[in-house]
């Protein structure tokens, strides 16, 4: 079944199984905006109707730490894509990829998670993906 | 563009979730003479011979959810004047924070039909009910042929009632409060809203809903949309409590909600 899922790609997927947004993407997230980013899980809101997880940053350059709020998918979505709310713990160290917000804040819309302990990607149930 | 949507039908179906709350449950898919589900067979029929419409349902894009008219071209809405200029300000989305469902207050109708969580239709001969996964909302809608009043308390999601035109399902739903966009773009409602849904199961695995949008005081002529809905084959719906914590209210632009 999983390598089924890989072999498909991700944007097939993300078109295939629609995300729950409560409100308008656009107006929070800046589509021309996507960013990487590397860090540890401080802490993770497993609830409606958006999930919000945290990571710690580290500026390569300064060393500074940021932390970042991460928005996902509702539960109902994200369990439907495969995830249960012990996917991703505090301290686990993870790479997603993300729409930044707009209004400039530490906050970015979630497209995509891999987990470092075990390469695993899983999908975010960003709304983003099904913007036709 | 129909083999992308049949393979995207056939990894729904396939999409088992792994995290699922119940076993062992019963499918109620027929299956191809491959053994595998075939959600292009017949639309079932109720043992009163009208067309069943039970199951649960998901839109197969948020695209009516941003723009209800988006099979449409924009001179084909036809705005009173002020519903026109209030869709203009909110095209950019700078008065997202004003939409009711930002807010975990319900969506209305149709857009609750739109807004990618499922709704399951559980039908009896008198009474039809939409349960409604998104902020665990309901609908009735009365097929015994009773009357709306006059006067109703306004309503979100405004009072239903149905008849059947052959395996159409026709349903007249008034009442409602005004406070609902019809879709995230902003088109505005008003009390005078008069939303008539025909509901028709195509094959066991699509439904089609038509909807037309009459409210006099926002549109000067009453306005139709189509919309496709598919069958989630398995999986269930699950508690969806909108205030547990909504967090995106603060990073969205706009006005309180009023």
């Amino acid at each position: 079944m999983r390598h089924a899922f890989r072999a498909l790609g991700f944007s097939l997927l993300l078109v295939a199984i629609p995300a729950w947004a409560h409100h308008s993407f656009a107006a929070q997230y800046d589509s021309t905006k996507p960013v990487k980013l590397t860090g540890k899980v401080t802490k993770v809101e497993w609830t409606n109707p958006h999930i919000y997880f945290y990571i710690d940053v580290t500026d390569e350059k300064t060393g500074k730490v940021a932390n970042w709020a991460l928005e996902m998918g509702g539960p109902n979505a994200l369990m439907r894509l495969g995830w249960s709310r012990d996917s991703m713990k505090p301290n686990d160290i993870v790479t997603v990829e993300a729409t930044l917000a707009k209004d400039g804040s530490k906050l970015a819309n979630v497209r995509t998670v891999v987990l470092a302990s075990t390469g695993k990607t899983l999908l975010a149930g960003s709304s983003e993906g099904t913007i036709p | 563009m129909k083999t992308i949507a049949a393979f995207m039908l056939a990894l729904t179906v396939i999409c088992v979730p792994l995290y699922a709350q119940w076993l062992k449950v019963p499918s109620a898919v027929p299956l191809g003479p491959d053994g595998k589900p075939n959600l292009t067979a017949p639309a079932p029929r109720t043992s009163d011979d009208h067309a069943d419409l039970s199951g649960i349902w998901e839109p197969i894009s948020p695209k009516y959810l941003r723009n209800l008219a988006a099979d449409l071209k924009p001179e084909d809405v036809p705005y009173q004047p002020w519903a026109k200029a209030l869709v203009d300000a909110r095209a950019d989305g700078s008065h997202a924070r004003e939409e009711s469902d930002a807010n975990c207050l319900p969506q209305g109708i149709p857009k609750i039909a739109a807004a990618p969580a499922p709704w399951k239709i559980v039908q009896t001969p008198g009474l039809i009910v939409v349960v409604h996964e998104a902020f665990n909302l309901w609908r009735q809608i009365f097929m015994d042929g009773r009357q709306l009043a006059e006067k109703v308390n306004p309503s979100w999601l405004g009072y239903s009632s149905g008849k059947w035109d052959g395996d159409t399902l026709v349903v007249d739903t008034r009442g409602f409060n005004g406070k609902t966009w019809l879709d995230q773009a902003g088109k505005p409602t008003t009390e005078a809203l008069h939303v008539i849904e025909r509901y028709r199961r195509k094959n066991f695995g699509s439904l089609e809903i038509q909807i037309t949008i009459d409210d006099p005081k926002a549109y000067t002529k009453p306005w139709t949309v189509t919309e496709e809905m598919r069958l989630m084959a398995s999986g269930e719906l699950y508690e969806f409590i909108c205030n547990e914590n909504n967090r995106d209210l603060d990073h969205l632009p706009g006005e309180a909600f009023k």
